[in-house]
């Protein structure tokens, strides 16, 4: 009696936790409390898990009953696996929003250090990739109309006032 | 989308430890007169100072975070620059910027927001054995999975248009984002295409890229995130 009420205790808290994860895992919470469930209803009805197990080819109902919980185990090891995947996910949306509001605060930041706002520096085309060229509206103005793709609209120079400062962020 | 002379292309490379071949990458794309972001995904080398010596934007992860979140970081701040169009390129020196109209083009052709390069249409390259085999899985799996007839379903030669670009979710931080790309523009809805592009394997590239194992992880990731919301 004992040993059947502190199972069933154990079996409940499955069920409470399977219910509490419902929503956020609704797989892993069906399939623990089908579990747990089957595992209260053997442990009150001991003669059922022996007739149970035989039928699927287990010898002692006992062993039944230790394997659901095995199940159980890995079924609850997984749930928080996934959980472990979603602070990851949570983790880097915040590694995401850090580096993107780096790139823009460094960006003001040398802008406040080089005095006026400078114009938009684009690469001029005839250079080389790296060096820049300021334009005072953005644009490149030596752009023809038969070039297969516009430059920087506002381009890549933005962050850090010239190309090459580009990358000194964070 | 249309390519005319005011459309905004901005191409994003997800980047970590590709010193050696991030100047040159880079460099390629600014002479193509192209935007080009690249996503430091928390390198240990020269990799950050290379690019953006070589005229690269630069945002970089404050910690190592996987080839989708740093493909997803610089999407979103191409978008936030304003757009048009997106081309995600491989570090890596694998992928060729001639091959980057033909994707333009097929966007505003066929009216996509999805044209996808493919290394097997219209052409049989030479391929690794062993990286045929990893790919062959793969194209069966994302057939099965989502529906859509692919050659090449793990290129990372791809443009977007920014309506395409807005509707991936990208939650897969590591390799299964290639997968993930895909199931997105399934769900979408959109229209896509694809177009035949040139890989260039090297040893370098063919060391950094995806193995037999990766297969396995790729799989149990899509798996996992079906379970959990």
């Amino acid at each position: 009696m004992i040993a059947q009420t502190v199972l069933s205790l154990l079996l409940c808290s499955v069920l409470v936790y399977s219910w509490a994860e419902h929503k956020r895992a609704s797989i892993v919470a069906l399939a623990s409390a089908t579990a747990a469930l089957a595992g209260l209803y053997f442990v009150w009805f001991p003669s059922h898990s022996t007739w149970a197990a035989e039928l699927v080819g287990i010898g002692r109902g006992a062993d039944l009953i230790l394997y659901m919980w095995v199940c159980i185990s890995l079924i609850i090891l997984l749930n928080l696996h996934l959980k472990l995947r979603n602070q990851h996910e949570l983790i880097t949306a915040l590694a995401r929003t850090i580096a993107l509001a780096n790139t823009g605060s460094h960006s003001e930041e040398r802008r406040l250090h080089t005095g006026p706002p400078p114009s938009t520096p684009v690469m001029d085309e005839t250079d080389e990739p790296g060096r820049c060229a300021a334009s005072a509206d953005g644009h490149n103005s030596r752009r023809t109309p038969d070039e297969p793709f516009d430059f920087d609209r506002s381009g890549p120079a933005e962050i850090g006032g010239t190309c090459a400062r580009a990358s000194r962020v964070g | 989308m249309q390519n005319g002379s005011s459309t905004s292309v901005w191409v994003v490379c997800a980047a970590y430890n590709e010193e050696a071949t991030i100047a040159r990458v880079v460099a390629s794309v600014r002479n193509a007169r192209l935007n080009i972001v690249v996503v430091d995904d928390g390198s240990i080398d020269r990799t950050r100072d290379l690019a953006g010596t070589a005229g690269a934007a630069v945002v970089r992860h404050p910690i190592n975070l996987g080839q989708g979140a740093a493909l997803k970081t610089g999407i979103d701040y191409a978008l936030s620059q304003g757009a048009d169009i997106l081309v995600t390129f491989d570090a890596d020196g694998q992928h060729r910027v001639s091959d980057i109209p033909a994707l333009l083009d097929a966007l505003a052709r066929e009216r996509a927001d999805f044209a996808l390069g493919s290394r097997f249409l219209n052409h049989s390259p030479h391929v690794p054995i062993a990286r045929r085999i990893l790919l062959w899985g793969a194209t069966l799996f994302t057939t099965i999975t989502t529906g859509l007839r692919l050659t090449d379903t793990h290129n990372g030669l791809r443009a977007f248009t920014r309506q395409g670009a807005a509707a991936l979710r990208l939650r897969q931080n590591r390799m299964a984002h290639a997968s993930e790309i895909l199931a997105d523009i399934a769900a979408s809805g959109r229209h896509y295409v694809e177009i035949p592009v040139t890989i260039d394997y090297t040893a370098y590239s063919l060391a950094k890229g995806q193995h037999g194992g990766d297969f396995v992880m790729i799989l149990l990731d899509l798996f996992a995130r079906r379970l959990h919301r």
